[in-house]
């Protein structure tokens, strides 16, 4: 009898891990497909919901310069999904993209050293990245990751927002692109969900002297004007990064316009009229975390240029 | 009833707002209170702020250093500040009356705690399939 009892008792147990198991992700699994359902209903017709999605756009915007009928998908590559005179400078410096030598600069970096190929056997790891490590109960983001790797062979710290980093992590996302491989962010354990979920606070507070939350402009605002800038939309953020900007280009003596998400993300929150989150701090992860499962299952196709 | 509800909501909001606003213009007031007291409510309520990352940087300023270019500014006697960039270096481009950078400050210092406060109620309202809804 007792046997017995035990042997329900493990098999209820096994049951009771194995229907958890997905369990961690559900919430976020509801917040990502809603969040496919609001872009694709925002792009399905500009024009005719122009009341709900467009209310400050003119007609000559929406007719002229805005796609309509867009899917999941088409939201990877930013504003330029939607923005048709966007697209066509996107497409004209694509012939000669300008990033080109900085992936040759990292997979020199890479195949010269050993901590590197170390810690990172295996280069198609654009999509895994951030994860939730169990063990110190911390996000990791790709760059954290290669920082952490190189310090612990005894080499100098590296700067998380451009340089050398984003050299290693533009054939690292290069590499992966070529391998056809997509944004795959896991979440866990009920720690794991729950820096998703500050992650998701930090995205959606209002913050700074001016009140802006991330999602003001890349939420409810995408698609919308800011100058000459069409404000580019949540979807589709973390899947191709590093970038090299042309602002960041032209600032750099080297033309070395390449950047990380956290150096972007120091840049929006600044815009937002507050002191951003260092780029390797808790907040800076978890938002990223956030940013990176919205764009689970899209293609990564980094680096890229952006404006 | 709906749109009674909501009449309701509306005028609740625009009535915190503004009862907020007007406690804010009190406590940041430097004719009443003098540019002293102002300047304290500013760095007791700057540094709660900067614990908790939400403290405000405006036109390259952190409100830090408005704090303490007011604070320079009253101890040598000078009537206008120019506050230092945030990254240390050089002074910013910004250049403001003295008193009305006390009140900044003390603004930006209240209403940073404020907002994050605000914000742990709001942040849903945004959300595609939460709050947000289309």
């Amino acid at each position: 009898m007792l046997s017995k009892m035990i042997k329900l008792f493990m098999v209820l147990t096994i049951f009771a891990v194995v229907s958890n198991a997905g369990k961690y992700d559900k919430q976020a699994e509801k917040d990502r497909k809603a969040l496919v359902k609001y872009f694709e209903a925002k792009f399905e017709d500009p024009e005719k919901n122009r009341n709900q999605f467009f209310p400050y756009s003119t007609d000559k915007e929406l007719k002229e310069n805005i796609t309509k009928g867009l899917k999941h998908h088409d939201f990877a590559i930013g504003n330029y999904a939607f923005s048709k005179q966007g697209k066509v400078q996107y497409d004209e410096i694509k012939e000669m993209p300008p990033y080109e030598e900085f992936i040759e600069k990292g997979e020199d970096i890479y195949k010269n050293s050993e901590a590197l190929k170390k810690c990172f056997p295996d280069t198609k790891i654009g999509g895994n990245y951030p994860y939730f490590d169990d063990k110190t109960g911390k996000v990791v983001t790709l760059s954290v990751a290669i920082n952490d790797c190189v310090v612990k062979a005894g080499e100098e710290k590296l700067n998380l927002k451009k340089g050398k980093i984003t050299h290693i992590e533009a054939y690292f996302a290069d590499q992966t692109k070529q391998a056809d491989k997509n944004m795959d962010i896991k979440i866990n354990s009920k720690k794991a969900q729950q820096a998703y979920e500050r992650g998701k606070k930090y995205y959606y507070s209002q913050r700074g002297y001016l009140k802006l939350s991330c999602a003001s402009c890349h939420v409810q605002g995408a698609g919308q004007r800011v100058r000459n800038e069409s404000l580019s939309q949540l979807l589709g953020h973390a899947t191709h990064f590093p970038v090299y900007r042309l602002k960041w280009g032209a600032k750099s003596k080297t033309s070395d316009g390449l950047g990380t998400l956290e150096r972007r993300m120091e840049g929006c929150i600044k815009d937002e009229g507050q002191v951003p989150p260092k780029a390797d701090s808790k907040e800076m992860r978890e938002l990223l975390y956030f940013m990176a499962y919205m764009s689970n299952g899209m293609k990564i196709d980094g680096p890229d240029i952006r404006k | 009833m709906k749109n009674l509800l909501k009449i309701f909501a509306a005028i609740t909001l625009v009535w915190a707002t503004n009862s907020f606003a007007h406690n804010v213009n009190k406590q940041c007031d430097v004719a009443k209170l003098g540019i002293d007291k102002v300047v304290g409510y500013a760095k007791v309520h700057n540094k709660e702020a900067k614990a908790k990352g939400v403290e405000f940087r405006r036109l390259n300023v952190n409100n830090t250093d408005l704090i303490k270019a007011v604070e320079d500014a009253v101890a040598n006697g000078e009537k206008t500040v120019q506050p230092m960039h945030f990254k240390g270096k050089d002074k910013s481009k910004t250049k403001l009356d003295v008193n009305y950078a006390a009140q900044r400050a003390c603004h930006f210092a209240i209403t940073s705690l404020t907002q994050a406060k605000e914000a742990q109620k709001t942040y849903k309202l945004s959300i595609p399939g939460d709050g947000y809804k289309f």
